[in-house]
């Protein structure tokens, strides 16, 4: 990560935005069955972001600031735009310099395994959170992750309801499948509640910071995670650009340290 | 000299190319997994074939007597050694392996049955142990980046460093089958300076220097009932090159065969792509005879010397006790495609012989639309090529025995493999195997091979 960076990269012939958009509650909200912090159709209902709102308006404490901005994906050396990539999977997070502890939820989180994929890509939780991961595959999955000091081995299972791993300690955490090396998966652990998405068009909104220092953190799979020491009120909107420089599988070993290439088992192995 | 000399300068480029070449892929996750702690992995393997083998007979020059020859026949002939149609169980193999992270490693593998590797006739060990070896230190995979810098050393009975290690069809090429298919007994030293350098070194009793059919099923050439009167058995000599043969005991008697090895790998963090170059060299002195289980025949020298004739000389123009290899390989991995080649020119007691090999293979995962008992059916499919060329530039003597071993030969296997389960897979593969007679004619010996194959891990 870097520190201190300058207070982003102005991308030429970007507009300021006008008004920042809440494209996505930077709280996070209770797990329910069916839907995850950061899944678009809970996002779409109109009722819970009016909820969330109010939520944020009680919990927002005295001076209360907002940052907002416009993020871009860059192709690697900053050539102009990515193509393949979703801004939507950027993370934009908060960590004031007084950390704000969050309570984790009781119900656990899901990343379910279907069709060879995890879904959601990524989950953005607070630490000390639960996640369950049901398999809906017929087939087996062995979910792990060699992320220190998240790290955890889940085996070969199939079927609901799954197996859960709480996660103790903030950090990303990145979620394989043993058997099938293209399902990857993505789980930021927070110590934050301050977190948002961009929509579409890259535009996010940060409500309810705190004032002080602090640390702004943009992340994105496919980039190196983007880092700014920021003192709060911060005047006008920021302008970041990611270079991608990732592919959207990125080159990983299975769980014992081995190319899934190599001992794959299903050639005729002379040793 | 020339082949040393030649050596030595891939080797140069070789260490030049590595201190040049390309750094390490930078590590995308920089993560790793946890050292485990002590590991047992075992595997069972059970394969199933049909095999439907054309029927081929070549007159020989040499003149056996009448009664060496079956009842009526004025001549012998290398002939397929089961020709037709037939269903087999080929092989069923026991894996055991210990470990404990990369300080130790202990793997067996215990082959019954096994007609394609039995060595070197149909009446050789149906139970053979047929690797062994005790491995400290942790070993990179093929086209793998090392760690880091490190070292290994594996005892024991154990494959040849310079052996394709993974292959898509259950056919061998000509190669293989001549040079380094089978596994000897010995020590391996391998260094690995860097991520991407690497030396091998081994001493190791040596295979034994025989004949066999390069045909999947292995010739029979030797059984006891050759030794009757006019005998007439059921398994045919084949069409026998000259080979590497299994080493059938753990003996490090007589002379040591001395190998190294230089190589360069280049590779993504997690395999899918990888380069790996390997330019190595073999050395040992032949013995005049050594013994084969399941044959009378002796391998080494006395496989390539046979009792005069009544009409002339039947041994090979040997000129030195000395057998020497030179060779090098490519394994290639760009996704689900995959090469592997590999160049040998070998000095057999004067006797010069060149060898050349390529396999593409390309592996399609399917997509998931059925299932049994939690594993994906129809998982993937591979379709594979492998060509093979053996030059023997070397003469036989007028009353030769053994007309194939100096003939060139060159093959063409082409096969699909598909996945019926994981760990259950189906191989259909064509063996068009031709070859130069001395008198210039071509003539092919083919095959068609359907292998079922299950592992259960």
């Amino acid at each position: 990560m870097r520190r201190g960076s300058p207070p982003g990269i102005e991308i030429p012939g970007y507009p300021r935005p006008s008004h920042p958009g809440l494209p996505r509650t930077g709280l996070f909200a209770k797990p329910r069955e069916g839907a995850t912090v950061g899944s678009p159709g809970f996002q779409s209902r109109a009722a819970q972001v009016l909820v969330l709102a109010l939520l944020t308006l009680l919990t927002v404490p005295a001076g209360a600031d907002d940052l907002h901005g416009h993020i871009e994906l860059l192709a690697k050396g900053g050539k102009g735009p990515a193509r393949g990539s979703d801004v939507r999977q950027t993370v934009i997070y908060f960590e004031p310099a007084s950390p704000r502890p969050v309570k984790p939820p009781e119900k656990p989180f899901e990343m379910v395994t279907r069709r060879k994929a995890f879904e959601p890509r990524q989950l953005v939780i607070p630490r000390g959170s639960r996640v369950r991961f049901p398999n809906e595959d017929p087939i087996l999955h062995n979910v792990f992750s060699v992320s220190a000091p998240n790290q955890f081995d889940l085996g070969l299972y199939k079927g609901a309801p799954g197996k859960e791993k709480r996660f103790e300690k903030a950090g990303l955490v990145r979620v394989y499948c043993n058997v099938h090396h293209d399902m990857v998966s993505y789980i930021l652990v927070l110590d934050t509640p301050f977190h948002t998405t961009p929509d579409a068009s890259g535009e996010f909104a940060l409500p309810g910071l705190p004032r002080g220092p602090g640390k702004l953190v943009v992340w994105h799979e496919q980039a190196d995670p983007w880092t700014m020491d920021v003192e709060l009120p911060q005047k006008g909107p920021l302008a970041v650009g990611l270079q991608i420089v990732r592919p959207l599988v990125p080159s990983h070993l299975d769980k014992t340290g081995k190319s899934y290439f190599r001992s794959r088992g299903d050639r005729y192995e002379n040793r | 000299m020339a082949l040393g000399t030649s050596f030595g300068r891939v080797c140069v480029l070789l260490v030049l190319g590595a201190a040049l070449g390309v750094p390490a892929v930078a590590q995308e996750t920089g993560e790793t997994a946890a050292n485990p702690g002590w590991t047992f992995q075992y595997n069972l393997e059970v394969r199933a074939n049909y095999r439907d083998s054309e029927e081929n007979r070549f007159p020989l020059p040499y003149a056996f007597e009448l009664d060496q020859l079956p009842v009526g026949q004025t001549r012998g002939f290398e002939e397929t050694v089961d020709a037709g149609s037939h269903f087999e169980f080929s092989n069923v193999a026991l894996f055991a392996t210990v470990g404990r992270g990369d300080l130790f490693t202990a793997h067996g593998k215990l082959d019954l049955i096994d007609l394609y590797d039995r060595n070197p006739t149909s009446t050789g060990q149906k139970v053979d142990i047929d690797e062994a070896w005790l491995r400290f230190g942790r070993e990179p995979e093929t086209a793998t980046l090392a760690a880091r810098s490190g070292v290994y050393l594996k005892l024991g009975k154990i494959p040849k460093f310079e052996r394709q290690d993974d292959r898509h069809l259950q056919s061998y090429g000509l190669v293989s089958t001549a040079f380094n298919r089978f596994e000897e007994t010995g020590a391996e030293l391998g260094l690995h300076l860097g991520r991407h350098f690497y030396l091998k070194a081994r001493a190791a009793a040596g295979n034994p220097v025989f004949l066999r059919d390069p045909n999947a099923l292995a010739g029979d050439n030797g059984t006891p009932e050759l030794r009757r009167l006019n005998p007439d058995p059921d398994l045919k000599s084949g069409v026998p090159i000259l080979y590497n043969a299994h080493s059938t005991n753990f003996d490090l008697d007589g002379e040591l065969e001395t190998g190294a090895g230089v190589g360069w790998r280049l590779a993504d963090e997690g395999g899918r792509n990888g380069l790996d170059l390997l330019a190595w060299e073999n050395r040992r002195k032949l013995a005049d005879t050594v013994r084969i289980h399941g044959t009378f025949y002796g391998g080494d020298l006395d496989i390539l010397s046979a009792p005069p004739t009544r009409v002339g000389n039947a041994t090979f123009a040997i000129r030195n006790d000395e057998k020497r290899e030179v060779g090098g390989n490519v394994w290639l991995y760009l996704g689900g495609f995959s090469f592997f080649g590999q160049y040998v020119d070998q000095d057999l007691a004067g006797l010069p012989r060149t060898g050349v090999e390529g396999e593409v293979a390309w592996r399609f995962d399917l997509p998931l639309l059925w299932a049994v008992g939690g594993r994906q059916l129809f998982p993937s499919i591979a379709p594979s090529v492998r060509y093979s060329k053996l030059d023997n530039d070397f003469r036989n003597p007028p009353q030769t025995p053994s007309p194939s071993f100096s003939w060139d030969w060159e093959k063409i296997d082409a096969g699909l493999r598909l996945g019926l389960l994981t760990g259950l897979d189906l191989t259909l593969e064509y063996a068009d195997n031709r070859f130069i007679l001395a008198t210039g004619a071509k003539r092919k010996n083919n095959e068609f091979l359907t292998t079922l194959a299950w592992r259960l891990r």
